[in-house]
């Protein structure tokens, strides 16, 4: 069995940072490695670890300074890693959900998993839709948000549960080959082990450029584009209640009767 | 030269801080105010192979060398001391059963540490033995098969926790010369005739556990002994420098705990309508104890790195790096209660904490006087 894992450094900003242009400025940005992909990992080396014979292979769409992220998947038990990337990449303005979609649908060709895992979004432009837009161009079953997951393995069969709105869960029963995203809280990430830190730097990590995943240039090209970034200006607001105990307990019930927070 | 870490360095780095951050950072105030060893963060730390990472693959552990052992210890450090030094010091005595043990002995003593399941010590400070290693008085004497122990052992690491100890004892009271007739043999705590104390009340580092040992007619038996019968002093003598290298970055790491925590400070804290990092004493402050802290750190480094490959210019950095980089802990941690005023008289902030803890660092694994009595010699060319 294989598992492919996509995983995205991400950009996380400093509290005061400054916009410079279509992006905030380089000077105030920290990259990590995308919680929800942290998840998603290890649901995968979980599975790998309680299997036989499954190999894990992680993915990423990134320059040169995301290695040091999926080493550390790789530090964390993912078998072997490939990273995209090359010119045209680099001067692509935006890579849209479409773009790295259909990148990534080249490696899911390529790698021909059974399952795929992706994050449920990332933590930096958030569009939260690359995992179900892959299962969609390569055409195969997909489950989005998934909390919790019981494979059979030899049925071929993903039992999931499915984090709806309000505390709800959905059960789910998803044909393999699937891509599922991954939601936090499934399962508690580990630290890299000093050793695996070690063994990781010995594990294979193919780069692969647009042309020898078959594809060009022309995948850049989208129908989205960033037009302009702002900070919203925050609002705050303070109210002090006075006087005794039960005279402020009043004060705050009739204000959160008033702002709706509770009923009555 | 080159100045930069590698990219497997900076990982070992980052990982061991995300660690620190999330696993000993919100525990460190209570197992330093009750003085309490810190069995649930070793379990975790064990997992990620911090109790071995020293240790040869082989034996479980992650065979990292010096300056990789050095950055863990500094990031460990500056989040929390006493913890740190619970998690580092799982290992200690461990050096002498790598170098000088038998296959069976690092089978059997270095696997359970590498995997977390079991804690060892080092025993060499007597209550009359500090600095004079030569004047131990605990004995060993052979009959038959087994080693009879008799005597105290003081402020020994891991005392009351360890699962066993590399004990230095005479074995040969009537060799000549000073050096000769000591022997390391491992004692372990549950031998009829083991006793520990824990010695409580310490200025800092109270997370991690200190112990008087008392062997009164212990037996062993005589596998126990590591290395060579009557050569012990000189097999502890070939790690001072590894080990005190280790004490030089537990001081970066103190001194960079510090630092981090006067300039967040000096940020936030405001006063006279501005940040108190925007008035030049303040300022200054900064300056110094980061310069002198990136200083220490690359003496340190460069101890560390001449473990694996420049014997010669060792014994003099390592007690460089470890009289400077503890000097520049104390002064650091100084410094940083000074930063937080009021704030850092009390155990709100860390700075307090890290303030009482930087002060060991000039004490064990041989004093700032013993550094400098070392290094002198050194330069002079005086034999020890």
């Amino acid at each position: 069995m294989k598992i492919l894992v996509t995983v995205k450094e991400v950009a996380e900003a400093e509290d005061d940072f400054e916009i410079d242009g279509l992006d905030i400025d380089e000077r105030y940005l920290e990259y990590d490695l995308n919680e929800w992909d942290d998840y998603a990992v290890e649901e995968a080396v979980t599975i790998a670890e309680d299997g036989d014979d499954v190999e894990v292979v992680s993915v990423t769409i990134g320059p040169e300074r995301a290695e040091e992220t999926v080493r550390m998947a790789l530090a964390k038990g993912v078998d072997r890693a490939i990273r995209v990337w090359d010119d045209d990449l680099e001067s692509a303005d935006m890579l849209d959900v479409g773009t790295k979609a259909d990148i990534l649908a080249a490696v899911v060709e390529e790698e021909d998993p059974d399952l795929v895992f992706s994050g449920v979004q990332a933590n930096d432009d958030g569009f939260g839709a690359t995992g179900v837009a892959l299962a969609e161009v390569v055409d195969m079953e997909w489950g989005a948000v998934v909390n919790d997951l019981d494979l059979d393995a030899e049925g071929g069969v993903a039992h999931v549960h499915r984090e709806l709105e309000g505390g709800v869960e959905e059960l789910t029963d998803i044909e393999l080959p699937a891509v599922l995203t991954i939601q936090t809280g499934i399962n508690e990430p580990r630290y890299a082990s000093l050793r695996g830190i070690r063994q990781a730097q010995r594990k294979p990590l193919d780069v692969q450029g647009l042309g020898d995943l078959g594809l060009d240039a022309s995948v850049l090209e989208s129908a989205v584009s960033r037009t302009a970034m702002f900070e919203p200006e925050s609002e705050s607001d303070v109210t002090v209640f006075e006087g005794g105990a039960e005279e402020e307990a009043g004060q705050l019930a009739d204000l959160l009767r008033d702002k709706g927070v509770v009923e009555g | 030269m080159d100045y930069q870490l590698s990219d497997e360095q900076k990982q070992i780095k980052e990982e061991v801080r995300r660690f620190a951050e999330n696993e000993i950072a919100p525990v460190a105030q209570e197992y330093d105010v009750e003085e309490k060893f810190p069995h649930e963060v070793l379990e975790t730390a064990a997992e990620m192979g911090l109790t071995g990472a020293n240790i040869p693959m082989e034996y479980g552990g992650a065979g990292y060398n010096a300056l990789e052992t050095a950055l863990i210890v500094e990031e460990m450090f500056a989040v929390d001391p006493g913890i740190a030094l619970s998690i580092t010091a799982t290992t200690f005595g461990s050096d002498a059963i790598m170098e000088f043990g038998t296959e069976e002995q690092k089978e059997r003593y270095l696997e359970p540490v590498a995997m977390g399941e079991a804690i060892m010590g080092a025993a060499i400070s007597e209550p009359d033995t500090g600095s004079d290693v030569s004047s131990v008085s605990t004995t060993a004497e052979k009959d038959g098969d087994e080693w009879v122990l008799n005597g105290n052992k003081m402020w020994i690491t891991n005392g009351s926790v360890g699962d066993f100890f590399v004990v230095m004892c005479k074995t040969d009271p009537d060799a000549e010369g000073r050096y000769n007739g000591f022997s390391q043999i491992v004692v372990e705590s549950d031998r009829d005739g083991f006793k520990s104390e824990k010695i409580t009340g310490k200025l800092g580092i109270r997370a991690s556990d200190t112990a008087e040992l008392i062997f009164d007619d212990l037996r062993v038996p005589e596998e126990n002994l590591v290395g060579t019968r009557g050569m012990g002093f000189l097999q502890l003598m070939q790690f001072f420098d590894v080990t005190r290298t280790m004490v030089a970055a537990q001081g970066v790491g103190i001194a960079k705990g510090a630092c981090d925590r006067a300039l967040d400070y000096a940020k936030e804290r405001e006063q006279f309508g501005k940040p108190i990092g925007d008035f030049q004493a303040i300022q200054h402050k900064l300056a110094d104890i980061h310069t002198r802290t990136e200083a220490a750190r690359q003496l340190t480094y460069k101890s560390a790195w001449s473990v694996d490959n420049s014997d010669d210019q060792l014994t003099t950095l390592a007690s460089m790096a470890k009289e400077y980089a503890s000097r520049v802990a104390v002064d650091a941690a100084n410094e940083c209660v000074q930063i937080h005023g009021g704030s850092g008289f009390v155990n709100d902030f860390d700075a307090e904490r890290l303030y009482r803890d930087a002060k060991i660092t000039q004490i064990y694994e041989g004093t700032t006087e013993i550094q400098k009595n070392i290094i002198a010699r050194e330069l002079l060319g005086k034999g020890f």
